[in-house]
């Protein structure tokens, strides 16, 4: 079986993997105790008038008259209007998200960077000082809470030496909109954005270090690492090229899991940091039963992770020639 | 002059009791185009004397004493960097074990020889070394084209054929071969040797041939070293140590293996296991499994004796050849329980450090 009858193959699947996400998606949002007006019964709303909310929802309709409403809704890209706020939700969730992913995705980029890089070299001198300071400095980082770290930070770098902002994303009155660019790209942005991305990078670093460094410990092992040696070639050539080389193979598949995590765990870093991202409006959602936006951001935070997973998969299929499509 | 002289070398092992004595002391010459076996159980410190040549080992090893000359270039003064550059393949290539696992799984073994023969060769291109490794490949009865093939997708003979072209594609002077058809089934073993031997007359190299088994040393070698307890304990051309050997274990070795000449012999092992070479006592590291041993091989480490033509051993009996010959081949002699210290003192268990 070729490659390209792979892809094919991994794409159906893709198709299959989204329908039973988003079916599951929809029947949880039913089981959950509660609907959208509960919150306002307090308030005084009359019994009409809640029947006259719920109907204009379309919330007492039959549940499969719902269901294929709501599977063509997303099909088109509709994810509905927000309870609470009375407008539409993409415009509500796509911002946000787009800010939570610039943030982990830096946070992430980093934490694999130094990551890889460090576990590689951990594991390469295995038994140095290096290698036993590197395990120790790893593990704290990993046992550190993130809203902890978050606030030594802060109290370091913003109340004690002033290097950076507090919080948010940008200077009160600096210019919004524009492009791409000029959202994520001002300096101003960026040394908003450079606090909570470190804490992410920290707290995210420690996985793929151990775990590089265990792999490497392996490959090291391996007599064909004994050959290139052998061979003359030098260290700088077997470590690289041939041993983190081999030893990152294992790491792709648990970056594609960790980008997940990292988007959901976002909202600890998110409410520390002020920053105004997807995880914190998905918890907003959740308390107040604003269906649609809760509904949409699991939707996009449960789409990263099976998109990663399925990209992981192709990379694992050009890193490691020995994968059979299979 | 020989083209390698060892003289007197020593590679300990750093180990949380002590030194581990792998290679204690061996003298070696290998001459221009000669094959020189090294034969032992494992763990007899042969492979660690043969990659000491090129030192390559664990970091917790070390050469503590000796010298290694090779062609007039003392290989122990050498620094890294000159050892990679000037002796480590483009002078002295090796054949691994297992030449499955001898390559890089996520190159194709074609660009794994183009690596090492531009790394060695500043001015050839990478045509010229694909060409190259196409060349080897034809010769040594492989595809041509498999050059761009995984080495998962190489059977196992294979691989070994591949793992050869590696080996000479810098044309070394000498190939370390550790155990090259242990991995290998019977059929395949042999047409591996027969390449393996004349691929190294086409270009005229010297080998060392590490293997435990007697019958490849006696096919494949001109000269034989018999390694024990991380020392040499006899050496002699093939012939000698195939047919009159003086040392015990030579002697002991030679019965371990099927006759095909003699089907009604049996084999006979040699009891015990080879010793701990952490700090070892004085004596013949042999005696504790030796049926020969006197209290004069307890007390004394005996040292190597010329019996004409560069026939080596280093036993105090060795001169009672014909009575140790004759004992050596009846089954009772190696016994367990013939064996031991002769003076009935049990052997002290417990060491003193």
């Amino acid at each position: 079986m070729g490659l390209r009858e792979y892809v094919i193959r991994r794409l159906l699947q893709l198709v299959v993997t989204f329908w039973a996400f988003f079916t599951l998606l929809f029947v949880l949002f039913r089981l959950v105790p509660g609907d959208p007006t509960s919150m306002f019964i307090l308030d005084g709303m009359t019994p009409e008038q809640r029947e006259q909310r719920i109907a204009e929802l379309g919330l007492d309709q039959p549940l499969h008259v719902q269901y294929v409403e709501y599977i063509s809704q997303l099909l088109t890209g509709d994810f509905g209007q927000s309870f609470i706020y009375r407008e539409p939700v993409i415009d509500i969730i796509i911002v946000r998200f787009m800010n939570t992913i610039v943030l982990m995705g830096t946070a992430l980029f980093f934490a694999y960077l130094i990551g890889l890089t460090f576990g590689a070299l951990m594991g390469w001198w295995r038994g140095s000082k290096f290698e036993r300071g590197g395990i120790v400095v790893t593990l704290a980082a990993r046992s550190s809470p993130e809203f902890w770290v978050g606030i030594v930070l802060l109290s370091v770098f913003v109340f004690w030496l002033g290097w950076f902002p507090s919080g948010g994303m940008r200077t009160t009155g600096g210019e919004l909109g524009g492009g791409f660019l000029a959202r994520y790209g001002s300096t101003d942005f960026l040394r908003h954005l450079f606090l909570p991305a470190l804490t992410g990078a920290i707290v995210f670093m420690a996985t793929p270090t151990l775990l590089m460094r265990n792999t490497m410990l392996d490959v090291l092992n391996a007599d064909f690492i004994e050959i290139k040696k052998a061979e003359g070639l030098p260290e700088r050539t077997v470590l690289y090229r041939h041993a983190a080389r081999n030893s990152v193979l294992p790491i792709v598949t648990v970056m594609a899991i960790a980008t997940g995590a990292a988007m959901g765990g976002s909202v600890v870093i998110e409410t520390v940091f002020n920053w105004p991202g997807m995880g914190r409006e998905m918890v907003r959602a959740v308390n107040s039963n604003d269906y649609p936006v809760a509904m949409a951001a699991f939707f996009l935070m449960g789409s990263v992770v099976i998109i990663m997973n399925f990209l992981a998969d192709l990379a694992y299929v050009y890193l490691d020639p020995r994968v059979e499509y299979e | 002059m020989s083209l390698l002289e060892i003289t007197d070398l020593k590679t300990y092992y750093r180990a949380s009791d002590g030194w581990v004595r792998a290679t204690d002391g061996v003298s070696l010459s290998v001459d221009r185009g000669e094959t020189v076996g090294l034969v032992g159980e494992s763990g007899s410190g042969k492979t660690t004397l043969a990659k000491s040549i090129i030192r390559l080992f664990p970091k917790n090893a070390e050469i503590v004493d000796g010298s290694i000359n090779y062609d007039g270039t003392e290989i122990t003064e050498l620094t890294d960097r000159q050892l990679r550059k000037q002796i480590r393949w483009s002078e002295i290539s090796m054949i691994p074990q297992n030449a499955m696992n001898g390559f890089d799984p996520v190159y194709t073994v074609g660009s794994q020889i183009v690596e090492v023969i531009r790394y060695h060769e500043d001015d050839t291109s990478k045509k010229e070394a694909r060409k190259r490794a196409r060349e080897l490949f034809n010769e040594l009865g492989i595809d041509p084209d498999r050059i761009d093939d995984y080495p998962h997708q190489f059977s196992g003979g294979m691989a070994q054929r591949a793992m050869i072209a590696l080996a000479l594609c810098l044309s070394p002077n000498i190939i370390l071969a550790d155990e090259p058809t242990t991995a290998l089934d019977v059929v395949i073993q042999d047409r591996i040797l027969e390449t393996i031997k004349e691929k190294q007359r086409e270009i005229d190299s010297a080998m060392i041939m590490i293997t435990h088994d007697m019958s490849v040393v006696s096919e494949t070698c001109d000269r034989i070293a018999v390694v024990y307890g991380g020392r040499v304990v006899e050496i002699a051309d093939a012939e000698t140590i195939m047919m009159s050997p003086r040392h015990p274990y030579t002697l002991g070795l030679r019965n371990a293996f099927p006759d095909i000449s003699d089907e009604d012999k049996d084999l006979i092992s040699i009891p015990g296991t080879p010793p701990d070479l952490v700090d070892p006592d004085e004596g013949c590291r042999f005696a504790p499994r030796c049926p020969f041993a006197t209290e004069e091989c307890w007390e004394v480490t005996p040292e190597a004796e010329d019996y004409g033509d560069g026939h080596m051993v280093e036993c105090h009996r060795a001169d009672e050849i014909e009575y140790l010959q004759e004992e050596a081949a009846k089954k009772e002699t190696w016994m367990e329980q013939e064996i031991g210290r002769p003076d009935e003192t049990p052997p002290e268990v417990t060491s003193d450090d």
